[in-house]
């Protein structure tokens, strides 16, 4: 019975994970492919020497920050707002879930045509509002925070999921007390929810930290990863490598890297939580 | 109690009776907003669109004069249909597979004792923490070696053995209780009897939310098809449709919108009319 899950999950699973590992090692013939020999760490030295690496690096983390920071609270808002059940929320919880659901690319090629510079949509609602149209994904700058904007938009739904489920444990006889002991909306807000969602909040931590690291394809899609290079991220530098500039070993290497940071920004979130909880 | 501070907190909730709603909706419309915009273009011409979008009028969010004409330019000049029909023979090969594993594998984690069993299924629910995009690249190789470049079995095989599906179906199945096996065992009922009589029966809304959800992640799929096949003819209507972006001088706006109704609407609605199983699924896929 077991059979069908293993093979596919060594297959698809274990098995590039290893061949990860074993390529980023081994030099490769640039017209065939093939692995032409051992080279120790070479790769790794060559990928960690290239400026276009370290700010793929950078812009991975800058990814993680922005998406954790806007999706955190708006999250919380929003199942705070389904979770008061009040009149038109099914509404919204409508709307985020159908955000969620919908296809990444495709919801990414309607955004890509709202951010268009000359004759987007969004340019033309600041134009009419008397507000200068801004480069959306022209410039550096605001190319990655079009890119965030577009991503919280469709995932944030995620995150508010597993927040109202956070919310809907905490028994009510806790907020009834609070309100008998006359504390403010905001002191309960920041004394008794809070403190009870701490393990919803590191749940949606670990969650967007992975989505957000592994985030290619509206990016692919807005940008292809330009201008000039300033929104690629390591997951797209080493798409890069291995289907564009035919370097396999530094695309081996890049997605070794990949998953050590990984490891390291959840495990780094983990023990800082743990520590902080513990106390 | 007198009388006026009762009508007061009355006259109170009825401001926020209305200012609640008001709220609700926008922030609804604002996050319907892409999914609707591309609907209501898709029915508008292309020279219309760009005419009316900049600027900002009610035309631009408005069909003026509705029109068919972009989709019948996808079906017909941009063979649209087939990279739709394309779309589907993935999503149902990826749905009822990954059904069949999960359920086989979910059943055993469940319910068969063997040794080892419970690091097995940790060594698999680790596997979720890697997504496909970092391994994208040597997948890419495995699948090259395995020769699936370029065929139809490529675009779902990687994603039938999915650790969160086989965890949704192990609890599931953890569930039922054991006594209820035992009395068929009792009755006399093989193993393979009772696990499609009473096992299968009693996890029905699992099965479910697996199928929905299954089928919203093959809609979904697009950096893999986008790698693995090479041959126009079997991509999928995701990848196909990105292509109608960029083709200079040639502006095929309408027809991108028509394809993107066709891809998203439907999907939309599907996962609000059964969220109670999406976000279920949801749910067991968050908990990781």
């Amino acid at each position: 019975m077991l059979l069908p899950a293993l093979a596919g999950l060594v297959l698809f699973q274990f098995a590039p994970i290893v061949v990860g590992l074993l390529n980023s090692l081994q030099s490769f013939n640039p017209f065939t492919h093939r692995a032409s020999g051992w080279v120790g760490l070479n790769n790794f030295v060559e990928v960690l020497a290239e400026p276009s690496f370290h700010w793929a690096v950078l812009i991975t983390m800058v990814y993680v920050v922005l998406i954790l920071a806007i999706t955190i609270p708006l999250a919380l808002g929003l199942a705070t707002l389904l979770n008061s059940r009040r009149p038109g929320t099914t509404f919204v919880r409508a709307a985020v879930l159908g955000a969620l659901a919908a296809s990444e690319a495709v919801t990414a090629l309607v955004w890509n045509q709202m951010y268009d510079a000359s004759t987007g949509l969004l340019n033309a609602l600041l134009v009419t509002l008397h507000l200068p149209a801004q480069p959306f994904l022209i410039d550096a700058n605001h190319a990655v925070v079009s890119i965030v904007v577009m991503t919280v938009w469709k995932d944030v739904g995620l995150a508010m999921l597993m927040f109202l489920a956070g919310l809907q444990s905490v028994p009510g006889s806790v907020y009834e007390a609070a309100a008998l002991d006359g504390a403010s909306t905001w002191k309960v807000f920041q004394r008794i929810t809070l403190p009870l969602l701490r393990p919803s909040v590191i749940l949606v931590m670990f969650i967007a930290t992975v989505g957000a690291t592994r985030l290619v394809t509206p990016i692919l899609i807005l940008t292809q990863g330009g201008p000039g290079g300033s929104t690629t991220n390591m997951a797209l530098y080493s798409y890069n490598q291995a289907f564009s500039f035919n370097s396999p070993g530094h695309a081996a290497a890049s997605v070794v890297c990949m998953m050590l940071l990984l490891v390291a920004l959840t495990g780094g979130q983990a023990l800082l939580l743990r520590r902080r909880g513990g106390k | 109690m007198s009388n006026a501070p009762m009508l007061n907190e009355q006259q109170g909730r009825r401001g926020t009776s209305l200012m609640w709603p008001a709220i609700c909706v926008l922030i609804g419309l604002l996050f319907f907003f892409p999914i609707l915009w591309a609907a209501l273009m898709s029915f508008k011409s292309t020279p219309a669109i760009i005419a009316e979008r900049f600027p900002l009028t009610w035309k631009s969010v408005v069909p003026t004069s509705p029109t068919f004409e972009n989709y019948v330019t996808l079906f017909t000049s941009i063979g649209f249909g087939r990279s739709l029909l394309n779309t589907m023979i993935a999503s149902i090969g990826q749905v009822s597979a990954s059904v069949v594993v999960a359920t086989l594998a979910g059943y055993a984690f469940a319910r068969l004792p063997f040794p080892g069993r419970d690091l097995l299924f940790a060594l698999i629910l680790s596997t979720a923490f890697v997504p496909l995009e970092t391994i994208l690249v040597p997948l890419y190789n495995v699948a090259r070696a395995l020769g699936l470049t370029s065929t139809y079995p490529a675009l779902f095989l990687p994603f039938v053995a999915n650790p969160f599906s086989i965890y949704l179906m192990r609890q599931s199945f953890a569930e039922i209780p054991v006594e209820l096996d035992d009395a068929a065992h009792i009755d006399g009922a093989s193993r393979w009897r009772v696990f499609w009589r009473i096992a299968l029966p009693n996890v029905k809304p699992a099965l479910a939310t697996l199928v929905l959800i299954q089928f919203i992640w093959s809609w979904n799929n697009y950096l893999w098809p986008l790698v693995i096949i090479q041959n126009p003819n079997m991509q999928i209507a995701q990848v196909s449709l990105a292509a109608l972006k960029s083709i200079p001088n040639f502006p095929m706006d309408g027809p991108l919108f028509a394809g993107a109704t066709i891809l998203t609407v439907p999907l939309v609605l599907l996962a609000i009319v059964l969220q109670r199983y999406y976000v279920r699924g949801l749910m067991t896929s968050g908990i990781r």
